[in-house]
């Protein structure tokens, strides 16, 4: 059996991070095993960039955050060649991008012009400056947040960028005993006095992605999941059906949770439990139907016994 | 994805075809038995049945069949031609072309319906189904293809159904379920370009056959022996009336259909004088004066009609005065050739010849007057009505007869008793027809009545002992008709009146005359009266008390005479319900059907068939549904009093069946699960998953078509003991790697200990789920 151990530390790191989130925390450790990239829709002040500081710290990379304005430039994320006049030559200067983990925060408050600067660092871990390419971490991590209830002056993500998800999730409030415990552990605790732990060893993280994509995934759960991706095509609510790249996104990700729970195949439930955030991303629905689809379509599909 | 409704289409388009495929081969050959051709029909949609459990369902039933289904649907559709040389050369038997045909079609529709994952397969299907079935229908009128069609029809209903719901679920549900209906936005543009080629070639080969030359056309004809072809090159053409060179009939009566033709040929055949001779043995030698005897009664026939009719030469008068056929007549030669075949209700009189007067002197019946007036009022579509007769409210439903004829010997036209109307195609005034006796058609101007033709009749029928005491004339009515002979008559009277004793006039009377005959005499068709007795009606009634049937029918009709009942004596054929053919649903009449009886008139001008022969019986009323489903009702009640204790144990075994049938099938799937397990462990606990879904779907809890195994068993299961451990090893066994271990030391014994404890009747009494949250 894969031993849980570090995933097990890194649970722990997350959590005392978050408090009171364990099923968020599960999803992102699925993201991250996944090698995705995370969308956090959410209110502002719940946490997004703490769980994003904390991921970083503990997989023991680099942590960089963005602020997305409409004046954001594509050469702020990607990085900018400036001209050395003791050498005289041009310096490649690394934007944000070439940390381990990104934070874009308020991603839908740039223009389309930036966001699509991340669609190449997204999908193929690569940035092309000045007709250079520039190879990112194996590990590169992208979380981005946006805000659902603000809708002035925000440019609303493209499909194509949306596909480059591996899910989208919600923090959500934490619960009343939770937000009390919160309280009591800031007592005697500046602002920016938390230190993360950092959980795993350089390498340690793509050691753990390669085991991911090691978990099996019998016929006829395949056919499950291609079943459940031509329900999503013919489903009269349902404008953008989900793509191929959707469906192995959607494979890696319920790899990842029979991972996390310490199974080495994958089952019918490992593909329903992440249905929700792989489908809500990629899937052109409206906010107030995107549950009711989702259970829908798995209720219509049966299940290979 | 494979929606459930579907599946349900898919099975009842294939049910469809099963049926018209059944139907297809009862009326390929509706002679044989019917398991035979079931059995036939059933090896084809079995192989059709093995085709749609292998092949596979797309996800996309829109999407155009792969090309290996045209294959498929060729093989099938071929095979019945490939396997025709064998089934004449090992079982000689076989189908004409046109046949062999029918049933590529057959095997078509059913490889389509095999293939039904394919809307357009389905569609096809479906449309040939139709085809086959109307083809069935319109070939043979065999009551197993009534059933099968009926079968259809309501499988058909239940089709439309299904498909008009998924069309529903198209506007209200995902549209994945819908199977069959798609509105078509824009117009359909017809297969221009496919229609104009088919017609291009249809015309050209028609255009061909019509000016090309012959010997083309012939070969074309070739093909088709048994369409009006030549029939000539096919051993196994199909023969009968209608088909091929049989369309006359002929040789063979049996295979004769019930076709109306005009066709009008005539043959020598032997005369009805020859029939009753070989039937009743020879007149004793007449004494010396019977010549001029003879001479007087057919020079009063000639007095009366003019010209002597060819069915009314001297010496048919009948003599009672007879030696007997003797013994040495082999069984087989009464099995004469068929007269004529009857399609309706036996048994049945038809009367040919009537006697009113007897000589006493000469021991014969004389023949009656022919009817000076028609008395027909044509109808429409050929009909024509008796009209003379009053109309009478102790008559039942009017009963409807066909009659074909074969090889008639005279113009006679054969037409049951109690006739109020009948038809024969074409011959449609009443002066092309007359009267021989009261109650005998026959075709006028006409040596010959002519094989192949149908006369279709109705008549009345009557329950006899619900005829009231007026339905019978006083006596007197008719002197002529209540004429015993002087010699005979005081016996005669004793006789009738020692029956009778105090019976009521009317019916009690007769039937009390009738039953003494009938349960005293012996019927003895080879015993003939003592040449020198005085009246052999006496030796009959008090001597032998046995004899041929006109003796009975001689003594009934004195004895009823005494009474004051009109009464006359009818030689005919009876046709009998034993001759029934089952095959063909003919009642053949044959020579050897040859029958005395006696009549009674009736004071609305019928004549009503009595019967004192025992072993012959008289058409009994025609009842109304309702009268017929309530005597079914007394029928049944009478079989339950007979047989109470049986069916009692059969009743009590049934309803315990019924009652724990799931208790029983669930211990079967028990101990074949036990007894016969599987090669592998997985495939084990696969069965053992199933047998629990089985019991859970007989508990009304089934697992819902999109829940996992595990959360299905930790939802609805959660109480009952090891349902996690055996979740976690079903998936194991459904999800991992085939060479992955169980995880548990006896996989088998876990779902041994499950099964035993989470029974059906467990199932039942589990308190109902919570519904489970929507999955996150």
């Amino acid at each position: 059996m894969t031993s849980t151990d570090p995933i097990d530390r890194l649970r722990q790191a997350l959590n005392s991070a978050l408090r009171g989130k364990k099923q968020v925390i599960e999803f992102v450790l699925a993201c991250l095993l996944a090698r995705g990239h995370l969308l956090l829709e959410d209110l502002p002040g719940l946490g997004k960039t703490t769980l994003a500081k904390a991921l970083a710290t503990a997989v023991g990379g680099t942590f960089a955050r963005v602020q997305c304005t409409p004046d954001l430039l594509p050469g702020d994320i990607t990085g900018f060649s400036v001209f050395n006049q003791k050498t005289r030559e041009f310096e490649f200067l690394r934007g944000p991008v070439f940390a381990d983990v990104l934070l874009a925060d308020e991603i839908n408050r740039t223009t389309p012009r930036t966001q699509s600067a991340l669609l190449e660092a997204m999908a193929e871990r690569q940035v092309t400056v000045d007709n250079v390419r520039h190879q990112l971490a194996n590990t590169f991590f992208v979380i981005a947040t946006q805000n659902p209830v603000e809708h002035h002056g925000t440019y609303p993500l493209p499909e194509a960028q949306l596909d480059r998800f591996a899910m989208k999730l919600s923090v959500g409030y934490p619960q009343r005993d939770d937000e009390i415990r919160l309280l009591g552990a800031a007592i005697g605790h500046l602002p920016g006095d938390g230190q993360y732990p950092v959980v795993l060893q350089t390498g340690e993280l793509g050691e753990l992605q390669q085991r991911v994509a090691l978990i099996a995934v019998e016929p006829n759960v395949r056919g499950y999941l291609v079943d459940l991706a031509h329900a999503t095509r013919t489903h009269p609510k349902v404008t953008l059906g989900l793509s191929p790249r959707g469906l192995l996104i959607w494979q890696r990700v319920a790899q990842a949770w029979a991972f996390l729970a310490q199974r080495d195949f994958v089952t019918p439930d490992d593909i329903q439990a992440v249905a929700q955030p792989v489908l809500e991303v990629r899937l052109g629905l409206a906010p107030e139907a995107n549950r009711s689809v989702i259970r829908e379509l798995l209720e219509s599909v049966p299940v290979p016994v | 994805m494979a929606p459930d409704v579907s599946r349900v289409v898919r099975g009842v388009t294939f049910a469809l075809l099963a049926i018209a495929a059944l139907a297809v081969e009862v009326a390929a050959a509706d002679t044989r038995p019917v398991l035979h051709s079931f059995a036939r029909a059933a090896v084809w949609v079995g192989v059709a049945g093995l085709l749609a459990w292998r092949l596979p369902v797309p996800a996309q039933p829109r999407q155009r069949p792969p090309w290996w289904v045209t294959g498929v649907v060729l093989t099938l559709a071929l095979a019945p031609l490939a396997v025709e040389p064998f089934r004449r050369s090992h079982w000689s038997e076989g189908y004409p072309f046109e046949l062999q045909m029918v049933m590529g079609l057959r095997n078509a529709g059913l490889a389509l319906a095999a293939c039904s994952g394919w809307l357009l397969c389905l569609r096809l299907a479906c449309v040939t189904s139709l085809f086959l079935m109307l083809f069935a229908a319109a070939m043979t009128n065999h009551p197993a293809s009534f059933i099968l069609l009926g079968l259809y029809t309501a499988c058909g209903g239940v089709w439309l159904m299904l498909v008009y719901w998924s069309g529903l679920q198209k506007v209200f549900a995902v549209p994945e379920r819908e199977v069959a209906i798609e509105v078509q936005a824009g117009r359909i543009r017809p297969p221009w370009v496919s229609l104009m080629a088919v017609l291009i070639v249809s015309g050209s080969t028609l255009a061909v056959l019509a000016i090309g030359p012959r010997q083309l056309g012939v070969t074309f004809g070739e093909l088709m022996p048994t369409s009006g072809g030549t029939g000539e090159t096919d051993p196994f053409a199909r023969y009968g009336i209608g088909d091929g060179p049989e369309e006359v009939a002929g040789d063979n009566a049996q295979a004769a259909g019930m076709v109306e033709t005009d066709t009008m040929i005539e043959d020598n055949k032997n005369a009805l004088i020859d029939a009753v001779s070989d039937m009743y043995g020879m007149p004793h030698k007449p004494p010396k004066h019977q010549d001029k005897m003879v001479a007087g009664g057919v020079t009063k026939v000639i007095e009366n009609h003019g010209q002597l009719p060819e069915n009314q030469r001297p010496s048919r008068d009948f003599d009672t005065s007879r030696q007997g056929r003797g013994p040495g007549r082999k069984p087989s030669s009464r099995l004469a050739r068929g007269l004529f075949e009857i399609e309706g209700r036996t048994p049945l009189h038809i009367r040919q010849v009537v006697y009113t007067h007897y000589d006493a002197v000469r021991h014969e019946w004389i023949e009656a007057r022919k009817p000076a007036t028609s008395h027909l009022e044509p109808e429409g579509g050929d009909w024509m009505r008796l009209g003379h007769l009053r109309d009478a409210d102790w008559y039942s439903e009017n009963d409807r007869h066909r009659i074909k004829t074969a090889a008639m010997n005279t113009n006679w036209v054969p037409t049951p008793t109690l006739l109020t109307r009948f038809r024969i195609k074409k011959v449609d005034r009443p002066q092309y027809y007359e009267w021989d006796y009261e109650g005998v058609l026959a075709l006028a101007g006409r040596r010959k009545t002519p094989p192949g033709i149908v006369i279709t009749t109705e008549c009345r029928t009557l329950e006899q002992s619900r005829l009231p005491p007026e339905a019978f004339p006083t006596p007197g009515f008719n002197p002529h008709l209540e004429e015993v002979p002087i010699s005979i008559r005081e016996e005669i009277s004793h006789l009738a009146r020692q029956w009778t004793g105090d019976h009521p006039r009317g019916w009690p009377q007769i039937t009390a005359i009738l039953n003494k005959l009938r349960s005293d005499y012996t019927l003895d068709r080879d015993i003939g009266a003592p040449p020198d007795h005085r009246a052999p009606v006496l030796w009959f009634l008090t001597e032998s008390r046995r004899g041929p049937d006109y003796q009975f029918a001689t003594a009934a009709t004195f004895l009823l005479r005494s009474l004051g009942y009109p009464t006359r004596l009818c030689l005919g054929y009876y046709a009998s319900p034993q001759a029934y053919d089952r095959e063909t649903d003919h009642t053949p009449v044959r020579q050897s059907d040859l029958h005395f009886w006696p009549e009674v008139l009736l004071r609305d001008g019928h004549w009503l068939v009595v019967e004192p022969t025992p072993g012959y019986d008289t058409l009994p009323a025609l009842q109304p549904l309702s009268e017929r489903l309530w005597n079914l009702l007394i029928a049944i009640r009478d079989v339950a009093l007979r047989h109470w204790a049986v069916i009692t144990l059969i009743t009590i075994a049934w309803g315990f069946a019924l009652l724990y049938r799931r208790t029983l099938l669930d211990r079967l799937a028990l101990w074949r699960w036990w007894l016969f397990p599987a090669a592998t462990w997985q495939e084990q606990v696969r069965q053992a998953f199933r047998i629990l879904e089985l019991r859970a779907r007989w508990a009304g809890r089934p697992r819902p078509i999109g829940r996992t195994v595990r959360a299905w068993l930790n939802h609805d299961f959660s109480s009952i003991e090891d349902c996690r451990r055996f979740a976690q090893l079903m998936e194991q066994a459904s999800y991992a790697p085939r060479d992955a271990s169980p995880g548990v030391q006896s996989p088998r014994d876990l779902c041994h200990s499950l099964l035993i404890h989470l029974t059906y009747s467990r199932i039942r009494s589990l308190p109902p789920p919570v519904v489970p949250k929507a999955p996150r």
